[in-house]
């Protein structure tokens, strides 16, 4: 299974006139997700790349269909987009935009949750269901479908993150990428409950960053008796205090957002916790096949280092 | 984006949140020409906090006193930053200091409002505060906030000037665009009525775009910054300097921090978080190319991008030709992935250029070259 979308979502591509927009919707088609048409209120009633335009969100529902929205406007117009959206009818939003005042943002998240939707960004490349329908602009090769569930604050290092497990043989059900900003459509805490819920999701990969409180989420889920095998990468050891590293949430303030701090939270509730892109897979291997490190007795963190374990990503129960 | 007391001051008064009067000064020249009605306090206005611990807010007795204070406020440091003016108000008979300030909070859905019976320099040491979890600016609710400060609150009449001072002060943050409005402290006078003592007010860049004064706001940090610094935010890149001598030309934040710490691993230092993906362009990647050429401690370059919107195929034409017109002759190294990157090769072929496939590779030779470079 995955979370979110699947081969039987149907997407619409609001601001589908503009080159990203357009360059997206041919994107997501070519990757086998059921794009089924545009919306643009300057130009209706055209066709891009063969998609129909439509005027707006309610025309495009019912023409199409559509239950999935990727929108590519600017910050100054989103608020009004994501409303119109989960006004329309449409269940999944995805908004990549970065720059959003934050005041939008909490109206946007208010807004999708008033109408029994799921808004994903502001700030995000999207989100991949791999093998089954991408809404966003990941690099398609990066991903393969597999056992491990994704959550990301960053969207390069998400692609980065990815090439590496599926190089690695290890492929995603879901890869979410909740963003960069404080106030997210899909928080991570409720990133970690919709792909605790999944069946086929194994083991959660997370991505992290100093600053904001995220981390802390992960490790409260980690500690919970029930919780799936958790991995975490967090980075900017090397980022100084007080200085904003290009995420709006990515700011050392206070102890809590250092990466010290954060390192040890996620280890001490058992995640298999690195600080370098290079140590990923083996954390994330090591997560799918030992015992999480607080349910061995000696208490400490054992590496992914014995040949013969090797990740098994099928016919493995899951642990949930 | 933090203001100064002055600046976050004018907005309380301007959302009808009573502020003492206050003069505004540069120079104590500039103060010997006000009458003052003594005893005042002498505040450094500077955006940064632990100014009053740091001796950032004198009592003066008499209109000399106030001038030495002035005259020494305005040498000083707080965090960094020198004080751009001194806040002179009369000093103010407080019965009472407690706490208030509207912040986003993302537990809260959006807005949270925290409030103390003990304000004061030392907020942070003392009880948590009362804890108000608004979310949307419109969901506030005075009952709410009412039933939750009547926990810790005894004095019913200043209760109910918090509840409305609440309400002012959500309504601030979201139609102005404040990320944090702070009162420490909220003071409590001799005659029952309440002022605002201080202000912290910190207001939502991104907000720019429809606040005129945000705008200028911005546009006035940029100036102060160092040209290098100014001239990147100009051009849309994300820099910061640090104390290491391998750049680092890379796009999202993320993925530039990864490559920092891996620099670290490799027994390097970075020089640079220097993010393009906000302005993927010919232009700027040639002004982060002339940023890095320019900056004397800056020994190998080191491009690191893994492209998703940005196509890779465009940014090794852009590469290519860089190199071909730059001048500067300090080493770069490439590590292109992402978007259309199979391209990258056939690109490079013939051009001497040479893109790494593993990013620990090209982060272990440019480090190679930062140790060689240290060592000649």
């Amino acid at each position: 299974m995955s979370v979110l979308i699947d081969q039987r979502s149907r997407f619409i591509i609001q601001g589908v006139t503009g080159n990203v927009g357009r360059f997206s919707a041919r994107d997501m088609r070519e990757y086998g997700t059921a794009v089924v048409g545009g919306v643009s209120a300057a130009s209706p009633g055209m066709e891009i790349e063969g998609f129909p335009v439509f005027p707006d969100v309610r025309a495009a529902c019912a023409a199409t269909r559509a239950d999935a929205s990727v929108i590519y406007v600017p910050a100054t117009t989103a608020l009004d987009h994501v409303v119109e959206a989960v006004e329309g009818g449409i269940k999944i939003v995805v908004y990549p935009g970065d720059g959003l005042p934050v005041r939008d943002a909490i109206e946007m998240r208010a807004a999708a949750r008033a109408n029994g939707a799921t808004l994903i960004g502001p700030n995000t490349p999207g989100l991949i269901s791999p093998g089954k329908a991408k809404a966003g602009f990941m690099p398609s090769f990066c991903y393969a479908p597999g056992a491990l569930g994704v959550i990301s604050r960053s969207g390069s290092l998400s692609y980065e993150a990815c090439f590496r497990l599926t190089s690695a043989g290890l492929g995603q059900t879901t890869v979410i990428g909740i963003g960069g900003d404080p106030i997210k459509g899909v928080s991570a805490a409720e990133a970690l409950e919709l792909l605790h819920a999944d069946t086929e999701t194994q083991a959660i990969v997370y991505l992290g960053e100093i600053g904001g409180g995220d981390e802390y989420d992960v490790a409260t889920y980690a500690a919970r008796r029930d919780a799936k095998p958790v991995a975490a990468l967090i980075v900017g050891r090397q980022a100084p205090k007080g200085k904003k590293m290009g995420h709006a949430a990515a700011l050392i303030g206070s102890h809590a957002d250092t990466h010290s701090a954060k390192m040890k939270a996620l280890a001490t509730a058992g995640v298999h916790a690195v600080g370098a892109v290079s140590e990923l897979v083996p954390a994330v291997a090591a997560a799918l096949n030992v015992l999480k490190p607080s349910q061995e007795s000696s208490g400490t963190f054992t590496p992914f280092d014995k040949a013969q374990d090797r990740p098994r990503l099928r016919g493995r129960s899951s642990r949930a | 984006m933090l203001l100064t007391e002055h600046e976050g001051k004018r907005l309380l008064r301007e959302a009808g949140i009573k502020v003492p009067p206050g003069t505004l000064v540069r120079s104590p020249a500039a103060l010997a020409r006000r009458k003052l009605a003594c005893p005042v306090a002498v505040k450094a206005q500077v955006p940064s906090g632990g100014r009053g611990k740091a001796g950032g807010v004198v009592r003066a007795a008499t209109a000399a006193a106030a001038r030495r204070a002035a005259r020494r406020i305005l040498g000083m440091r707080f965090g960094g930053e020198k004080p751009s003016a001194v806040l002179v108000e009369p000093w103010l008979a407080i019965r009472r200091e407690v706490y208030l300030s509207v912040t986003v909070d993302p537990a809260a859905d959006g807005y949270v409002l925290l409030y103390s019976p003990h304000g004061g320099v030392d907020i942070e040491g003392g009880e948590p505060p009362l804890r108000y979890a608004i979310g949307p600016a419109h969901r506030f609710r005075s009952y709410r906030l009412r039933e939750i400060l009547a926990t810790a609150e005894r004095d019913a009449a200043l209760r109910e000037k918090v509840v409305a001072l609440g309400r002012r002060l959500v309504e601030l943050a979201s139609s102005r665009d404040c990320v944090t409005v702070e009162i420490n402290p909220l003071a409590l006078l001799e005659d029952g009525s309440v002022v605002a003592a201080d202000a912290k007010v910190v207001r939502d860049e991104c907000a720019a775009f429809r606040a005129a004064d945000i705008q200028a706001a911005v546009e006035a940090t940029h100036r102060r910054e160092p040209k290098p610094i100014a001239r990147a935010l100009a051009g849309d890149l994300m820099l910061v300097w640090l104390d290491g001598d391998v750049g680092l030309i890379s796009g999202g934040a993320g993925m530039t921090m990864a490559t920092m710490d891996l620099i670290g691993d490799a027994g390097g230092r970075p020089a640079c978080f220097l993010d393009c993906s906000a302005n993927p362009t010919p232009g700027g990647y040639r002004l982060a190319f002339d940023l890095l050429d320019h900056e004397p401690k800056v020994k190998v370059i080191l491009v690191s991008i893994f492209g998703g919107l940005t196509q890779m195929d465009r940014v090794a034409r852009v590469m290519k030709e860089i190199m071909q017109e730059r001048k500067s002759r300090k080493p770069v190294v490439f590590r292109l992935n992402g978007t259309n990157a199979r391209r990258v090769e056939e690109i490079f072929a013939g051009s001497g250029l040479h893109n790494h496939t593993a990013l620990e590779d090209a982060v272990a030779e440019a480090a190679a070259i930062a140790r060689k470079g240290a060592r000649a």
